[in-house]
């Protein structure tokens, strides 16, 4: 299978799969899946933003900047057409952007999440939201049925399963990957096909585990991920030489999203929904910062981590206004935190990488 | 509530708080600003509008224990706490009159010292700020039973009152307004008045008292007949010369946004727009000698606003539209008490920024028609995301479609510190030579 994504996007069109381009961050792939679909999630594009200059202003993430460079400099082309999910200001207006501005004619569907505190009405108008999104992106993909949506969704289940392993035998000490690895492998599922990606993070658990039968020497301190995307990807690398482990995560691409319980319900509309409800709690949705704090505790105390790595985009809203709270609250229960503000793809200053190197050490 | 709590408001209500207003007068009759030139007479209900926000302000702090106290932000449904009888406080309108203080920085750097990045909302540091430093040109503000948000202007509002949620462990009720990326359709109506009735218990159980169907329509009526008043107001500037200028709007527009639901709100629109009708009558303009009429998009620069407006005023420039005073008078006139719940989530999931930005351009477009705009000013807000991404290609737009000449200038809401005069300096002549060729 090809390492590059272009490549592998234009095998996939070959087989008569559509390839929708979707911007973070909650969404039901299994809906695409079902419709023979391959969902590619625009989350870093490793590229500048020369030209998204000229339709943002300097104080917007590098979330939306990249994602919207990828369409203007025609990196996008093999997308037929996008998803927006609702999940910031700055997504929000990016998506009318896409559809009212600049002039690209792709279709643009738009998918909206209830927001926390969620009430009993939530979960009726998720649901009707899925059915909704189905009928927007009907027009020129597979009939959607109920069979080929319960298919999608125990493939989702299945990734879900591994997703859920991986994450588990890490915590435990049970996987010695490293965390360049562990996240090379877990994000190619931003855009591969399902069952190429549920053998890929096999492969990885297999191999994870094999090693860990091997004894390590002086295991470094163990630490959880905070933040929306593990980038730039130099802070893996870094931790990675030091001997540091990634225990867990609570990152917004990552174990925020991946890391539901797999419904037992048949139908596969309600199967979604409850997925959705069960997702760990999100700043994007609004859920309460307790909540997030004793999540984070809870994968600290099961997994031996001692320190909490921040990784804040910069002008990201949702997560610059739950960390304060949050470090100040894990601090407290006797967490060390680190917060570090990044921007997407710009490296680790001397600087930072010092401050990632003491905060190990006085980890011990 | 208290009985003591009740007395001692409504002592200060019917004694305290008009004592305090002839006190006000007395003290105004002393500081006379000099008349500038280059402006009409100034507005008499100004005095008035004075009356009534000082009186709020200093009545809010008898409210906790006599009133049950809700901070609310300025695009919720405000008419459900007001069948309640909340005493209610827009810590955006609080925001706004910081900014207009100039203390808008220095409560920002109080919530940066706890950790609030200072790439967030600055109405959103100044709150955090006021709470944790207890600062504010308003006296003091009550400390809250409830938070009421929508997110129908904003996600930030959530993530902010959530914030405040824990600091100062109220409930906290969100009004989850879908956005409308098209067309806003039954099953997101069916939703927002599930939610409508769903937070009623909570909001009963706070204000120990019993919601009134009846006195909810009463109070969606005069919403309703004040948002039109409003809407009166603003367009009275379609008139040449206008009878005000945008710069007054964004002061008299603190009414509607933060009373709205009482009869207060109401009385003092009716008494300004018999004030400006005359003045129409009368030719009488806001600046003298109006040559160019002009738009402004987004809400106001709060510690530039004066000196924007002798700016403006000197250069014979009248602003006379703004996307961000039309906010209250664009939907509200949809409540409808024959139809209260469906109305009140039309009303309020419809606001401009809880639309796309193609509303947004058709609605700018018209405008520039109906108030025959010869240019804009784009205030690109670093505080505010939903309003300010994609200004850049409106902008663009207009201009090809329109021939609108514009300018954009890069500040904040209230933060002085993301201003460059340097630059607004040299953006502005440059625009002012545009309007002239
Ligand atoms: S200024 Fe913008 S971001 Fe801040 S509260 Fe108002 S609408 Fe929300």
């Amino acid at each position: 299978m090809s390492d590059r994504r272009q490549d592998y996007l234009r095998s996939q069109k070959a087989l008569g799969r559509h390839v929708l381009g979707v911007f973070p961050a909650l969404y039901p792939r299994e809906l695409a899946w079902a419709m023979n679909s391959l969902p590619v999630e625009i989350w870093d594009p490793p590229l500048a933003g020369a030209q998204a200059h000229g339709h943002l202003q300097p104080y917007i993430c590098s979330v939306v900047r990249l994602g919207l460079e990828l369409i203007l400099s025609g990196q996008a082309e093999l997308c037929d057409a996008f998803l927006f999910p609702h999940t910031c200001d700055s997504i929000q207006n990016l998506a009318s952007v896409v559809h009212d501005y600049i002039g690209q004619e792709r279709p643009c569907y738009f998918l909206y999440h209830p927001k926390a505190p969620v009430g009993p009405s939530a979960r009726a108008y998720y649901l009707e939201q899925l059915k909704r999104l189905a009928g927007q992106m009907g027009d020129g993909l597979e009939p959607l049925t109920d069979e080929r949506l319960a298919r999608a969704v125990a493939q989702g289940q299945e990734i879900a399963r591994l997703t859920a392993e991986l994450y588990a035998a890490r915590a435990e000490g049970g996987l010695a990957t490293g965390a360049g690895e562990f996240y090379r492998v877990l994000r190619r599922g931003e855009w591969l096909w399902p069952e190429d990606h549920a053998a890929e993070l096999g492969a990885l658990l297999a191999a994870g585990r094999h090693a860990a039968t091997r004894p390590r020497k002086n295991p470094g301190p163990r630490i959880i991920l905070s933040g929306i995307v593990p980038n730039p990807p130099e802070v893996l690398t870094l931790l990675d030489e030091l001997g540091a482990a990634v225990a867990h995560d609570d990152l917004l691409g990552c174990g925020r999203r991946l890391l539901f319980t797999p419904s037992q319900a048949s139908d596969p509309w309600v199967a979604l929904t409850e997925q959705y409800l069960s997702l760990p709690p999100c700043s994007t949705r609004g859920d309460s910062i307790v909540a997030r704090r004793d999540r984070i505790l809870e994968l600290a105390s099961a997994s031996g981590a001692k320190g909490v790595i921040f990784l804040l985009v910069k002008f990201c809203e949702p997560e610059l206004f739950d960390a304060p709270i949050l470090a100040e609250e894990l601090k407290t229960e006797g967490l060390a935190v680190l917060p570090l503000e990044v921007e997407l793809n710009q490296g680790l200053s001397g600087q930072t990488a010092t401050r990632v190197e003491a905060f190990l050490e006085m980890l011990g | 509530m208290s009985l003591i709590g009740e007395v001692k408001f409504e002592f200060m209500r019917d004694l305290g708080a008009p004592a305090l207003m002839r006190l006000g007068k007395a003290g105004k009759k002393r500081a006379r600003r000099p008349a500038d030139p280059h402006f009409g007479p100034p507005l008499k209900c100004a005095a008035r509008l004075k009356q009534i926000m000082t009186r709020h302000y200093f009545l809010a702090r008898y409210a906790p224990g006599a009133r049950p106290v809700a901070w609310v932000t300025s695009g919720a449904p405000v008419e459900l706490l007001r069948v309640l009888g909340y005493y209610t406080i827009y810590p955006e309108n609080h925001g706004a009159l910081c900014g207009a203080a100039r203390m808008g920085s220095r409560l920002c750097e109080e919530a940066e010292k706890k950790g609030f990045s200072q790439d967030l909302c600055s109405y959103a540091r100044i709150d955090l700020g006021h709470f944790f430093s207890g600062q504010t040109p308003a006296g003091r503000l009550p400390k809250p039973d409830l938070l009421f948000a929508s997110n129908n202007i904003c996600q930030t509002v959530l993530y902010w009152y959530k914030a405040l949620a824990h600091y100062l462990k109220v409930p906290f009720i969100l009004f989850d307004t879908p956005y409308n990326y098209g067309s806003i359709n039954e099953a997101d109506i069916d939703y927002m008045v599930a939610q409508a009735k769903e937070m009623i218990p909570t909001l009963e159980k706070v204000a120990r008292r019993e919601f009134n169907e009846d006195r909810f329509k009463e109070v969606l009526d005069l919403a309703k007949e004040t948002s039109l008043t409003w809407g009166r107001v603003l367009a009275t500037m379609k008139q040449k010369p206008a009878p005000m200028t945008i710069f007054d709007a964004f002061i008299h527009l603190a009414p509607v946004v933060s009373l709205r639901g009482l009869p207060v709100a109401l009385a003092y629109y009716q008494l300004m727009l018999e004030e400006l009708e005359q003045r129409v009558e009368r030719g009488v303009g806001a600046v003298v000698n109006e040559r160019k009429r002009l738009m402004w998009d987004n809400i106001a620069i709060w510690f530039k606003v004066r000196e924007f407006a002798k700016i403006f005023a000197a250069h014979g420039m009248n602003f006379v539209a703004a996307t961000y005073t039309n906010a209250w008078a664009e939907t509200i006139h949809y409540l409808d008490s024959a139809d209260t719940w469906r109305s009140l989530a039309k009303a309020y999931s419809l606001v401009i920024l809880n639309n796309n930005l193609n509303h947004r351009l058709g609605l700018m477009e018209n405008m520039i028609k109906d108030y025959a705009v010869d240019g804009l000013v784009v205030h690109s807000a670093r505080s505010c995301k939903p309003y300010s991404v994609g200004q850049y290609d409106m902008r663009r737009i207009l201009m090809e479609r329109l021939n609108v000449p514009s300018v954009v200038i890069e500040a904040d809401i209230t933060d002085s510190r993301h201003y460059s005069e340097e630059q607004a300096r040299t953006r502005l002549e440059a625009f002012f030579e545009a309007l002239e060729d």
